[in-house]
């Protein structure tokens, strides 16, 4: 089993369902496989840089997962007959991945997608709550954003 | 002949000192600095970059541009 991250892009003019319907199938070829998935992330409509098949943008779908050699080829035979999906990219992560990693991983994700919601209410709600927990995880994921704007100010000097 | 006029480069490599900085081809705001307005990537004598964090910007800009993250050619102003 090795560790491998995909991402592929999908037409800009399909459906909820329809997008539903391709992520599910794609899993479910891991999953048949012997595969997990780890991580699954849609970043959405975004704009390309540059037109693919006529079209300017695209829904990004991303995914994290454990699988074979041969399930990925195999996923990947898929997508290039699919006329929906418009690009693709695999990359591996690890040649070789065990359980309790694979369990810990799950769960480093779960916490951090459930700090970020906390993050998120928090800063919509503004100081109506003082509540010192939910404050400092806030004020941590507050932090590394704010980290990140200085550099990339930096960084254009 | 006159010396030339040199201007000052950073010699650190800014990856090396900011542990924060991962080189992600997810992450296009770190790596649009790293590419000039034509979307070329900037060799390391310019930014001071070490040769192991130069190979993954490099890596890393060639797989943005596979998924039209940044583009070949031109600006990503978005």
């Amino acid at each position: 089993m090795r560790r491998y991250e995909t991402t592929y892009i999908l037409r800009p003019n399909l459906g909820e369902s329809q997008i539903t319907e391709i992520i599910d199938r794609t899993n479910d070829i891991i999953k048949n496989d012997g595969g997990t998935i780890i991580d699954l992330n849609r970043w959405g409509l975004k704009t390309l840089a540059y037109e693919i098949k006529k079209e300017k943008q695209g829904h990004y779908v991303y995914f994290d997962y454990t699988a074979h050699g041969s399930t990925v080829e195999e996923m990947e035979r898929i997508f290039r007959i699919d006329d929906q999906i418009l690009r693709f990219l695999t990359i591996k992560l690890a040649d070789s991945i065990d359980q309790e990693t694979i369990d810990n991983e799950i769960e480093r994700i779960v916490a951090s997608a459930a700090a970020e919601k906390l993050a998120e209410e928090t800063e919509e709600d503004g100081e109506e709550k003082p509540a010192e927990d939910t404050e400092k995880v806030g004020e941590d994921a507050g932090k590394t954003v704010t980290d990140h704007s200085t550099d990339t100010d930096r960084n254009e000097e | 002949m006159a010396p030339r006029n040199r201007t000052f480069r950073p010699r650190v490599c800014r990856f090396c000192t900011d542990k924060e900085l991962v080189i992600d081809y997810k992450d296009v705001k770190v790596l649009r600095n790293l590419v000039t307005e034509r979307g070329k990537i900037v060799p390391r004598r310019i930014y001071g970059t070490c040769a192991r964090h130069q190979r993954r910007v490099t890596e890393a800009i060639k797989r943005a541009r596979q998924l039209a993250l940044m583009s070949y050619s031109g600006s990503t102003q978005y």
